[in-house]
C-alpha cells in the first residue's frame, strides 16, 4: 500500500509536470487538405476556401503588423474569408520559428511560417526522422517565382525582400543621401545598426552595404566591418539597437532599415510627433535575400495555411480591407462570391508588399503582367543617383561566409 | 524535529507519531525523505533535466555525431572574447555593487525601524526590477532626449553627452547593472550586519578598545565571510543578466548571454545551437566554481 501510494505520488506530479496531450483536432475529411501540393490536388479554389473556413482559424507566428505592411494583409483574410488569425510572439526569430513547429502543443503550433533564408537548410532537416518540417506546395502563381528561391519539389518559396535604406530624424541639419556620409562628425553618437549582424539578418545586410559602399563586395564584407569600426573610432557609432523603440527615444537619429519597415517607423513617429524621414543610399544598393514561406508538415490548420500562401503570394491590384466600399464590400462580406471572383476584388498578398515598401518576389512577371502597384512615393526622399544603382542581392553562401567572418570581426568594431 | 516538552500530553503523542513513522521505510530510505520528493521533482525537472539536456545536445553535431569540437570553440576567438566581457562586467559590478550596498547597510543599522522597512522596501523593488525596465527607465531618463539630460542641459546649460558619456556602451551597461546589483546586496548583507551585537561594542568600550580596534578586530572579521558571499552571489547574478544587456547593445559588448541568444534564437545563424548549449554550459561551469566558493565561505562563516 505504502509502494502504491509513492507510485501515485510519482504520477501525479509526472502528470502535472509534462504537458497534456491533446487529441488531434484535425476532422477526417480535413486530412485530405494536409498532404495536397497545389490548387488541382487540393480541389480547386473554392473546395480550398470553404475548407479553411470549416477549421475557422490559422495560426502564424512572428509576424509584426507594421513589418512589410502585414498588418493590412491579416486584416484583408480575416476580412474576406472570415478566418481568424492568431500571431504568437510577433517578436520571435527564424529559429523561434522553426522550433515552434517542432516543439509547440499541436492546437497552438504554427501553420506557416515566414523565415529567413539562411534557416532553409535547418527547416529542411529539422523532422525527426532528418525530413523537411514542411510539406510540399506549389501556389497558383509559382511559375512567378524566381527559380532561385524556390525548391523545386515546392517544400519552400520566397515572398518578399527589403532594400537596406537609410532612416533619419528630419530635424537633423545635415540630411544623408548614401552609406558614407554617416562618417560626418554631426552624427556624432546617433548611427544605428538594427542589432548584431550575426544575429539579425537586416543588420548582416547592412554590413553588406557598408562593404558595397566602401569599396568591398559581396563575397568578402571586412570593408562592411572596417566601416563600422571606423564608425566607432570616430565615435558616431550609437551603442543603441537602431528598433521602433529606440528611434522613438531619439537614439540612433540616424539608422539602417529594411524599406519596409520605413512605413511603419514614420507611422509611429507621427503618433509621438516626430518626423523621419527615409532615402535609398547612392553608393549601395543591396536588396537583402528574401523572406521564405513554408507550410507546416504537421499544420494544425492545413487548408487555411494553403489558402494563406495563396493570397499571400497572389498578384491581383483590388482593395484592402479597409478601402472595399459599396457594393464589393457587400460582395466580400457575402461570402457568395466563387474563389476566383473573391481574390480579383482584393489587393493580393504581393502587392501589399510593395504598398509596404518591400519588393515581392514576383515582382518581375507583376511588371510585365501590368499588375504591379506603384511603391508609395512619399516613403522615400528623392535621391535619382540610387535609383540608377543595380540592386545587388548576397546569397546564401555569401550570407555564411559573411557571418563567419563576423563572428570574429564584430565583437572588435 | 524538536523534543523540548511544551505540555504533558502532546509530548507523549509527537514521541510516539515519531516512532511510528521511521519504522516504515521504502529501500531503506528513511520515510522522512517523502517530504522533499516534491521539492526533488520540481528541481529535478526545471534545474537538472534543462542542464541534461543542453549538456547532451552540446556534445553533438548537427548530424548527431558526437564532438567536442564545440568546447574547443570556447578557448578562442569571439566566444573567448565573450567570455572576457561577461567576467568583466560581473567583476566590475559586483564590485562597485557590494562597496555601495555594504556602505547602505551599515549606515542603516543605526537608524529608526521605519527608515530601514522603507530602505529594504525600495531595495526589494529595485532588485526585482531589473531587465528591460530598467533598461528603459535609463534611457528615458539619461538617453539623449531623456529627461534628466534635458533638464540638465536646459536648466545648469550642460550638456552630459558633450563628452565621452554615453549610457550605450560598457560603462553604461555596467552602470545600469549597478542598480539591480547594489539593491541585492543591501538585502543579502543587511542580516549579517545586523548580527553585530550592541554588546560586543560595549564590551569593547569597557575593555578600552578604541573605534578602530572594535572595527579592525571585531566588525571587519565578522561581517567578512558574509561579504565575501553576498559577493559571490552579486558575481553570478552580473554574470547570468541577459535582458538588460541585450535591451542596450548591439553585439559591440561582447557578453556570453548575448552570443548563445545569437546562435541559439537568432535570425542569421543556423544549425549551431549545439554551440550555443556549449557556452551555455560553459556558464554552469563557472556558476559551479562560483557557488562551490559561496559553499565555503559559508562552511568558514558557520564554525566561527
Amino acid at each position: 500500500m505504502r509502494k502504491q501510494f509513492i507510485i501515485g505520488t510519482v504520477a501525479a506530479i509526472a502528470v502535472a509536470l509534462f504537458p497534456a496531450v491533446s487529441s488531434s483536432p484535425a476532422m477526417a475529411d480535413d486530412a485530405a487538405f494536409a498532404t495536397c501540393t497545389d490548387l488541382a490536388s487540393c480541389g480547386g479554389m473554392d473546395a480550398l476556401i470553404k475548407a479553411a473556413q470549416a477549421e475557422g482559424s490559422l495560426n502564424i507566428t512572428t509576424v509584426l503588423r507594421n513589418w512589410a505592411d502585414y498588418g493590412d494583409a491579416i486584416d484583408t483574410f480575416q476580412a474576406a474569408f472570415g478566418i481568424h488569425i492568431n500571431d504568437d510572439n510577433p517578436d520571435g526569430s527564424s529559429a523561434y520559428e522553426i522550433n515552434s513547429i517542432k516543439t509547440a502543443p499541436e492546437a497552438s503550433a504554427p501553420d506557416v511560417v515566414d523565415i529567413g533564408a539562411s534557416h532553409i537548410q535547418d527547416a529542411m532537416t529539422g523532422s525527426k526522422t532528418g525530413g523537411s518540417i514542411f510539406a510540399p506546395y506549389k501556389v497558383a502563381t509559382w511559375n512567378d517565382i524566381p527559380a532561385l528561391w524556390k525548391d523545386p519539389a515546392g517544400y519552400w518559396f520566397g515572398n518578399y525582400a527589403g532594400q537596406i535604406v537609410i532612416g533619419y530624424d528630419a530635424k537633423l541639419k545635415v540630411h544623408p543621401t548614401k552609406v558614407k556620409d554617416l562618417l560626418n562628425p554631426v552624427f556624432k553618437k546617433v548611427v544605428g545598426i538594427a542589432g548584431d549582424p550575426t544575429g539579425a539578418q537586416e543588420a548582416l545586410m547592412t554590413v553588406f552595404a557598408a562593404s558595397v559602399a566602401n569599396g568591398g563586395s559581396l563575397d568578402n564584407v571586412q570593408k562592411g566591418a572596417d566601416f563600422f569600426h571606423q564608425l566607432k573610432t570616430i565615435g558616431n557609432l550609437s551603442g543603441a539597437n537602431a528598433d521602433s523603440t529606440h528611434i522613438a527615444t531619439g537614439n540612433p537619429k540616424v539608422w539602417f532599415d529594411w524599406s519596409f519597415n520605413a512605413l511603419g517607423t514614420q507611422q509611429a513617429g507621427q503618433q509621438i510627433g516626430k518626423t523621419f524621414y527615409y532615402v535609398k543610399p547612392s553608393d549601395a544598393g543591396i536588396l537583402g535575400t528574401p523572406y521564405i514561406f513554408g507550410i507546416s508538415a504537421t499544420a494544425p490548420h492545413p487548408a487555411a495555411a494553403r489558402l494563406w500562401v495563396e493570397y499571400m503570394m497572389s498578384e491581383n491590384k483590388g482593395h484592402l480591407a479597409k478601402d472595399l466600399a459599396g457594393d464589393e464590400a457587400t460582395n466580400v462580406a457575402s461570402g457568395t462570391l466563387d474563389g476566383a471572383k473573391l481574390f480579383g476584388q482584393l489587393m493580393g498578398g504581393q502587392n501589399i508588399f510593395t504598398l509596404g515598401g518591400a519588393i515581392p518576389i514576383e515582382q518581375v512577371a507583376m511588371e510585365k503582367k501590368k499588375l504591379l502597384v506603384p511603391s508609395p512615393s512619399s516613403i522615400f526622399q528623392p535621391n535619382p543617383a540610387a535609383d540608377k544603382l543595380t540592386l545587388q542581392q548576397p546569397s546564401v553562401a555569401q550570407q555564411a561566409s559573411a557571418t563567419s567572418l563576423l563572428k570574429m570581426a564584430w565583437p572588435k568594431i | 524535529m524538536s523534543h523540548t516538552p511544551v505540555s504533558r500530553a502532546p509530548v507523549h503523542n509527537v514521541g510516539g507519531s515519531v516512532r511510528a513513522f521511521k519504522k516504515f521505510s521504502f529501500l531503506g530510505i528513511d520515510r522522512t525523505f517523502l517530504g522533499i520528493v516534491p521539492f526533488l521533482a520540481l528541481i529535478g525537472y526545471f534545474f537538472f533535466y534543462p542542464i541534461a539536456v543542453v549538456f547532451n545536445r552540446s556534445i553533438h553535431d548537427s548530424h548527431n555525431h558526437l564532438s567536442i569540437s564545440t568546447y574547443k570553440a570556447l578557448f578562442s576567438g569571439d566566444y573567448r572574447a565573450a567570455f572576457i566581457g561577461s567576467f568583466e562586467l560581473a567583476a566590475y559590478s559586483m564590485a562597485i555593487s557590494a562597496v555601495i550596498g555594504a556602505a547602505i547597510c551599515v549606515a542603516l543599522v543605526k537608524t529608526n525601524g521605519n527608515t530601514k522597512r522603507v530602505i529594504s522596501a525600495i531595495a526589494g523593488v529595485l532588485t526585482s526590477t531589473g531587465g528591460i525596465p530598467l533598461a528603459f527607465s535609463f534611457i528615458a531618463s539619461f538617453g539623449q532626449e531623456g529627461l534628466v539630460t534635458k533638464a540638465l542641459l536646459n536648466i545648469f546649460h550642460w550638456d552630459i553627452y558633450a563628452g565621452a558619456f554615453d549610457i550605450y556602451n560598457f560603462w553604461g551597461i555596467l552602470l545600469v547593472y549597478c542598480f539591480f546589483q547594489a539593491p541585492l546586496m543591501v538585502i543579502i548583507f543587511t542580516p549579517a550586519v545586523e548580527n553585530l551585537k550592541v554588546e560586543w561594542q560595549e564590551a569593547n568600550e569597557t575593555l578600552g578598545g578604541s573605534r578602530l580596534q572594535f572595527i579592525r578586530h571585531i566588525t571587519i572579521p565578522v561581517l567578512f565571510p558574509a561579504f565575501l558571499s553576498s559577493c559571490l552571489l552579486l558575481f553570478a547574478s552580473g554574470f547570468s543578466a541577459y535582458a538588460t544587456a541585450a535591451a542596450m547593445s548591439n553585439g559591440t559588448i561582447p557578453l556570453v548571454p548575448l552570443v548563445i541568444g545569437n546562435l541559439v534564437d537568432g535570425n542569421v545563424i543556423a544549425g549551431e545551437a549545439n554551440q550555443g548549449d556549449a557556452l551555455a554550459m560553459g556558464m554552469i561551469f563557472v556558476s559551479i566554481i562560483v557557488f562551490a566558493f559561496y559553499a565555503v565561505v559559508l562552511r568558514i562563516a558557520r564554525k566561527k
